[in-house]
């Protein structure tokens, strides 16, 4: 049973979230009711509260949506970006995965020297090192591919770390039991390290994802062909084409917001997880 | 040649500037049930690991079956064990976790399921097959990582004090079941553990450690009556042997007090190419206060006055100064004794230990 006291505090503290959270969502309520609207009512709502309210549901409520989705290639760059934030997030589980597990439980010579150079990277701004990345990728003839994309993508210091921490309190003797069964290092790996470490996973995923879903500068170096490019790349276009009305550029917005709103409400568990054993927000 | 041999076998980890194991020799026959029993830190756990192939033997060789292990990967050494922390997969369910072995090593399906059944049924898990290892109390983890061990036939079994972590009484019932299930499966068993009981009412024979020395290797029975060292002898029974700094000159040993005893001739003759400064070793159970006994040895009969009492029902310890040292005597409930009674007794003659006092060993 909660005191009084303690139950008037949880209260209070309930007021001030939701005041805060309407507070963030004003911004995102105005975007979406008005991705609905064509610009005329866009102005015409501007001052008074039906700038917060959707318009009625008429033939005309998702043109600016179709418009979007039919006219411009966004469609298109939305899944190009899904697939590459698959990729990379198997690519990404995977090889860091291995490197975190080496770094806890592989006894190898300067293993703690390895461990503090992927720690120091990680003080590293990506922008600083975006332009070798981009040299390199150049020199092995990948511009413009999916693999130069994802290759200088895969690894990442952040995500070793964080598997390394999780992976170091896995039981060795566990390991030992699956060697008695038959398991080789690289099966135990997948079968038994990834599995008993979901939740590590889960939030590396997520991560990835944010990662690849929000990045703008890195695909913009590398792709010039229309068809590889990424969603915040359309966005970007779509967003700076004179042609595009108010309610459109609303409406991309809205697109693209909405995976990570979904991934945020299904996995902010992994991302506080993530937040609070690395702490900071990668990405 | 025995199935399990270990020569001179010696380890030092790389850290460490001392060996955690010295010359260890030990012949094991097959279907033989070894226990390794020690205080802690005494390098049981270090041994067992060699043999299973977990830790590099650093010095000696080791055989398994005639074949040298030294260089052999855990997997290929015909082994299988059991872990002090049960090691269960924790993702998999109970059936899953016994079948993954024999699934590795490519056993077909319809062996593997009544394989499987068969382990499930002798280990009465057939409630919790489906279950996952965090849905388990300690005792049914414990059967399941017995079960993942019975199930791919292996030759040895290897035990790191599998039954540490329960309790009392479930120790002793999984104590019956482990020994039941050696009896009927006969693989050569090994098994360490820092609890004299267990290693006494399980072990065919039992290697008694000390700082990573072999201290005696005996059958159970022989441990406990005829202890090689002074640590053996203290280390084996309960409540622990009593000991006594005694003077011998001929027939007549002298304790740091000043009690006097007489031994028997041959007891004297015995000692009597030792030095007379040596360490009298008396089980509490060779402690008699009955009148029967008194009379027998009458010319050696002590007196004291109980300090203490332990009342355990079916036997009670009684706690009293003699000889320089807290001694401690075990009689039946029928010797009701309080706190304070003046007692006579006498020490059976020829259930005394006789140890040097510098080297400790057995005379
Ligand atoms: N991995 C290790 N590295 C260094 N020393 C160790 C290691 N494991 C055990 N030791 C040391 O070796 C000795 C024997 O340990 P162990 O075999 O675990 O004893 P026991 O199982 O009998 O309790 C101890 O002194 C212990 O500190
Ligand atoms: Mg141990």
């Amino acid at each position: 049973m909660l005191t009084k006291r303690k139950r008037i505090s949880n209260w209070i503290l309930v007021a001030v979230l939701i005041v805060l959270s309407l507070f963030f969502l004003f911004p995102v309520i105005w975007m979406l009711a008005n991705s609905f609207k064509t610009d005329a009512q866009i102005t015409a709502d501007m001052n008074s509260a039906a700038a917060f309210i959707p318009p009625a549901l008429t033939g005309s409520f998702l043109d600016n949506y179709i418009s979007i989705l039919t006219n411009t290639s966004f469609l298109r760059y939305m899944l190009n970006t899904l697939f590459y934030a698959a990729v990379l997030i198997v690519l990404g589980v995977i090889v860091n995965g291995l490197a975190g597990y080496a770094l806890a439980k592989i006894k190898f010579p300067f293993r703690e020297r390895w461990l503090l150079i992927i720690m120091l990277l990680m003080i590293v701004p990506m922008e600083t090192i975006i332009t070798i990345h981009f040299l390199f990728v150049a020199k092995l003839g990948l511009l413009n591919t999916v693999i130069g994309y994802i290759l200088p993508m895969i690894v990442n210091p952040f995500n070793i770390f964080l598997f390394r921490q999780v992976f170091i309190s896995l039981p060795d003797d566990i390991y030992e039991a699956a060697q008695l069964d038959y398991c080789s290092p690289v099966k135990y790996f997948f079968t038994m390290v990834l599995p008993m470490s979901k939740s590590v996973v889960a939030t590396v995923s997520v991560f990835t994802f944010l990662n690849v879903w929000n990045d703008y500068l890195w695909p913009s170096l590398v792709f010039t062909s229309s068809d590889l490019l990424t969603a915040q790349i359309g966005l970007n276009a779509i967003t700076s084409n004179e042609n595009t009305t108010m309610g459109q550029t609303l409406a991309v917005i809205t697109l693209i917001t909405i995976p990570v709103i979904i991934i945020y409400s299904f996995f902010s568990k992994q991302i506080v997880e993530g937040v609070v054993s690395t702490g900071s927000k990668e990405g | 040649m025995s199935f399990i041999e270990l020569k001179h076998i010696g380890k030092k980890y790389a850290n460490s500037d001392k060996n955690a194991v010295t010359d260890f020799n030990l012949e094991i026959n097959e279907k033989e049930f070894i226990a390794f029993v020690g205080p802690s830190g005494c390098g049981k756990s270090t041994t067992l690991r060699m043999i299973a192939g977990f830790e590099e033997i650093t010095e000696g060789e080791l055989y398994i079956d005639g074949v040298k292990m030294n260089e052999v990967a855990p997997r290929d050494r015909g082994i299988s064990m059991v872990f002090q922390n049960y090691a269960l997969y924790p993702h998999m369910t109970v059936e899953k976790n016994i079948s993954y072995g024999l699934k590795n090593m490519k056993v077909p399906k319809d062996v593997i399921k009544k394989k499987v059944d068969w382990v499930i049924d002798i280990l009465g898990l057939e409630e919790y097959r489906y279950r996952k290892p965090k849905n388990l109390s300690g005792g049914q983890r414990q059967r399941v990582a017995l079960g993942r061990a019975i199930v791919k036939d292996q030759k040895v079994f290897l035990m790191d004090e599998p039954l540490s972590n329960l309790d009392a009484k479930l120790r002793v019932s999984m104590r019956n079941e482990i020994s039941k299930l050696h009896r009927s499966l006969g693989s050569t068993t090994i098994y360490v553990t820092h609890d004299q009981v267990e290693a006494m009412t399980m072990a065919d024979r039992i290697v008694i450690m000390k700082d990573g020395v072999i201290q005696q290797i005996s059958k159970p029975m022989d441990l406990y009556e005829h202890p090689q060292n002074k640590f053996v002898a203290g280390f084996i029974g309960s409540p622990q042997m009593n000991f006594y700094d005694v003077t011998v000159n001929g027939e007549e040993m002298t304790f740091a007090d000043g009690s006097k005893m007489t031994l028997p001739k041959a007891t004297a003759e015995k000692l009597s190419e030792h030095k007379g400064e040596l360490i009298l070793g008396i089980r509490g159970e060779d402690i008699k206060f009955d009148s029967q006994n008194i009379d027998v040895y009458k010319q050696n009969s002590q007196q004291a006055v109980i300090e203490n009492t332990e009342i355990m029902g079916n036997e009670n310890n009684l706690y009293f100064q003699f000889g320089g040292a807290l001694t401690v005597a075990r009689v039946s409930k029928y010797e009701v004794c309080q706190i304070g009674d003046r007692v006579e007794f006498v020490f059976m003659p020829h259930k005394m230990h006789f140890f040097d006092r510098e080297t400790e060993q057995a005379i």
